[in-house]
């Protein structure tokens, strides 16, 4: 089965406090749900008439729908699949959209110093048989392997020109993807007139546009593995993506998981789940898995670099590390 | 239940049954379109005071009538309305599971005209769900429990009645529930939604009591055209189903569940079912007389007791995987080399196979999915999809020999390409939908002992038929290799 290249943060809740037929604005809530990269995009959205908001979610779906078709790694026709068998023999052209996320992504990659990799792909796939039974690859195997994993190796020609100094670089745009599709799927409802709406991607990123009738901002429950904290955001024109390691085996010993430490080749080991705040969904998505990777005291130092952008760290044991720089992460009960 | 009275009900079952799967509807209106404008014979009417009328008023339009009523209210209903009727539906609860086995072989010897059906009412609205939950003036809640797409299915439900009702085919039926896509609660149920609803039942070899929607009904029997557009995709799936001509087919597994109580509500069997794992469900009774050859690994989730305990050894000599879930006690195989595998598990080797204790219950029902599934080994997997993380298969073979079908549900409810690999080696596919009739060739690519093709459009419903050539091995068995 296909897996996505980061999990979707389990057990992400929001609630709102929502008017659901008509609210005293007679806008009306209109739900709808597709499955698209892998997961189900949600998009909830209010206005006055329910078949204009359909049409504008519908709009919204296709474009995401078309950001697949060219960011995906599993269809082979897409264009990220071309530049990887084409971008280490020459330039590769590339569409505007692939150009604009993966300049993004190598901007995180400096900015995180290299824990954030969009071309970490090949000991992902490595270490996905390992969580698929077919045993832990071997020392050799992962040095081979490693070799191929550095985004120093992707060369950005401006305005849309992309090479490989690797003859094994792939790229995988599975931390980052679905937050970019999140922030162009807003522009295209925003464009069509929609104000107040939230997007869903299969529970790891959440966007919200402006605020439920009567109210200041979408209340956004997030993921918390210790039960114990419930801790809340209230987002208007902003994001949050929780990223978490693959829960460990129950009736085994391997330490597999679907991200991968760039620095150690292997999979991270942390007790943590990181939810991250920011403005676009594009920075959330890619601040997420970082955080994850750097913990909390790098990854505290990195925030306070950055503007606009909180997170918290949270534990099994109810642990917890935040950090504030944008808005500010409540607690439902617990602290 | 005496054997006269399993040989009857078996008799029974293979006499009325001519297809793998039966769409009974649900009707609570007083008008009714004919049955063969519907398609569909079997209509059920619940137990009230006019119920009588209705019965004629439905029998005159062509339709076989059954009477659904509580277990509490069977035998006064089967006294009071036996003229007329096709038989009774009998609505129990899993409490009441007890009280059935006590009843239900006296209502049938009391009324040997009358058709007594067994129905389970806790059956999901299939769906692929979002993780939004919109309630009417209150809150909307986002819930995401596994890195999959959730889907709501009925198979573990299916799986469990087969065993809770041998000698019946598993019947069950759900409420209609949530959002439809425009945003208005139950207003706008599509030919989509009955159609995955027929498709799941369908593809699982189960009766499904379709509840119609009180418009929907009401437009039918208006004549309304926009109904019937709706109905007649409704009814090709149903037809999908019935017009079958491979009857002597069982559900191929690989994997036993092994349950002291079987409770539908089960996650760790929902989660074996939307992992592709094919399983079925067996009573501890089951472990020292049933036949066990065919499984790769046996899950145990009930107390064993001292036989159970000295079979689950048995069968790990003969190189089986025993999975005990919350074990606690002193067992047979305990003398050889405990292997502590983590905090809460640990591995014996017993024989050519082992048997791994869990000190506690399933906390983490997706991964306990993929550890069983990782236990199979790759070459136990009877069935992987890829891109099919919104499908569900379930691969059917001839009894204890050659797997004939696999049968595709994709809840998602949009065209999806499809990969798929099944063990065996097969020279023939062929594919079929409810959209586009029998059969498309596709290609097989054979691979060490699978068998992988591409299905180039699963929208919601397909089916797979397989062929071996005469000079199949053993792999086409759908049993592993030794």
């Amino acid at each position: 089965m296909r897996c996505d290249n980061r999990r979707a943060a389990a057990l992400i809740s929001f609630f709102l406090i929502a008017s659901f037929v008509q609210s005293s604005e007679n806008q009306i809530l209109v739900y709808k749900k597709k499955y698209i990269m892998g997961t189900v995009f949600e998009i909830a959205a209010y206005d006055q008439s329910s078949e204009h908001a359909s049409n504008a979610i519908e709009r919204a779906f296709q474009e995401i729908v078309r950001l697949d078709d060219l960011m995906s790694d599993y269809k082979a026709d897409s264009a990220l699949s071309n530049l990887n068998r084409s971008a280490h023999f020459h330039a590769e052209k590339v569409p505007s959209d692939l150009y604009r996320v993966i300049d993004q992504a190598v901007q995180f990659s400096r900015l995180s110093d290299g824990k954030f990799d969009i071309s970490i792909a090949p000991l992902v796939n490595l270490w996905k048989a390992a969580l698929r039974g077919e045993g832990t690859p071997s020392r050799a195997q992962q040095e081979d392997v490693r070799g191929c994993v550095g985004y120093e190796k992707i060369e950005l020609s401006p305005p849309d020109r992309i090479s490989f100094r690797s003859s094994c670089l792939q790229l995988d745009l599975g931390a980052i993807g679905k937050g970019y599709a999140v922030d162009r799927a807003a522009e295209v409802l925003h464009s069509l007139g929609i104000r107040d709406a939230l997007i869903n991607a299969g529970g790891s990123t959440i966007f919200a546009m402006g605020a439920p009738p009567d109210q200041t901002a979408w209340l956004v429950h997030l993921r918390d593995p210790s039960n114990k904290i419930d801790p809340q955001v209230m987002l208007k024109d902003g994001s949050v993506s929780t990223s978490e390691q693959t829960a460990p085996s129950l009736l085994g010993n391997d330490a597999a998981g679907h991200i991968i430490d760039p620095d150690t080749g292997m999979p991270l080991k942390t007790v943590f789940t990181v939810s991250a705040v920011s403005r676009t969904a594009t920075v959330s998505d890619a601040l997420s898995t970082t955080l994850l990777l750097l913990g909390p005291t790098k990854g505290k130092e990195l925030i306070k670099s950055m503007a606009d952008v909180s997170a918290i760290w949270i534990s099994h044991e109810a642990q917890v590390e935040t950090v504030t720089g944008g808005p500010q992460i409540l607690f439902g009960r617990g602290l | 239940m005496s054997i006269r009275d399993t040989i009857l009900v078996w008799v029974f079952v293979l006499a009325s049954t001519s297809a793998w799967s039966n769409v009974f509807v649900h009707w609570t209106r007083s008008a009714f379109p004919p049955a063969k404008e519907l398609g569909l014979n079997d209509l059920v009417l619940s137990w009230n005071d006019s119920f009588s009328p209705l019965v004629k008023a439905a029998r005159r339009q062509g339709y076989r009538v059954y009477v659904e009523v509580s277990l509490h209210q069977s035998a006064a209903a089967a006294e009071t309305v036996a003229s007329g009727l096709e038989g009774v539906i009998l609505t129990v609860r899993q409490s009441e599971r007890a009280e059935l086995e006590k009843s239900l072989p006296k209502l049938r010897a009391a009324h040997p005209k009358l058709r007594f059906l067994v129905l389970n009412p806790d059956g999901k609205q299939p769906e692929m769900r979002g993780s939004l939950v919109i309630k009417r003036n209150s809150v909307l809640e986002v819930s995401s429990p596994t890195a999959q797409p959730w889907i709501d299915t009925n198979l573990a439900l299916v799986k469990i009645e087969q065993r809770s009702l041998q000698g019946q085919i598993p019947m069950y039926t759900f409420s209609w529930g949530g959002l439809s896509d425009s945003g208005q609660q139950q207003a706008a149920l599509t030919a989509t939604d009955y159609s995955l609803a027929v498709a799941e039942a369908g593809a699982f070899h189960a009766d499904l009591i379709l509840q119609l929607d009180e418009r929907l009904q009401r437009a039918l029997s208006n004549h309304d055209p926009e109904a019937w557009t709706l109905w007649n995709q409704v009814w090709s799936y149903a037809k999908f189903y019935s017009d079958t001509s491979e009857q002597r087919l069982e559900a191929a597994a690989n994997v036993a569940v092994v349950l002291d109580d079987l409770d539908t509500s089960d996650e760790a069997m929902n989660l074996l079912a939307r992992h592709n794992i094919p399983f079925k469900v067996l009573r501890p009774v089951d472990l020292n007389s049933g036949d066990l050859e065919g499984f790769d690994v046996v899950v145990v989730f009930a107390k064993p007791d001292r036989g159970a305990c000295q079979r689950i050894a048995d069968l790990a000599t003969h190189g089986k995987t025993v999975v005990l879930v919350e074990a606690h006690g002193s067992y047979p195989w305990q003398n050889g080399h405990p292997v502590r595998l983590n905090e809460h598990a640990v591995a014996y080797a017993v024989g050519n196979g082992k048997v791994l204790e869990l000190s506690e219950p399933v906390t983490d029902p997706e991964m306990f999915a993929q550890d069983i599934r990782r236990l199979l080994g790759k070459q136990n997997v009877l069935v992987s999809l890829w891109n099919g993380l919104t499908t569900i298969a379930v691969p059917y073979r001839e009894h204890g020999r050659t797997l004939k079908v696999l049968e595709l549900v994709n809840y998602a409810e949009e065209p999806l390409r499809l990969q798929v690999q099944v063990v065996g080696t097969f020279t023939s596919i062929r594919y079929e939908t409810p959209e586009h009739k029998c059969c498309e060739s596709l290609v097989p690519v054979k691979h060490n002992g699978f068998t992988e093709f591409v299905i180039p459009e699963l929208r919601i419903a397909g089916r797979v038929h397989l062929e071996a050539n005469h000079f199949n091995d053993s792999r086409a068995s759908g049993v592993s290799p030794r």
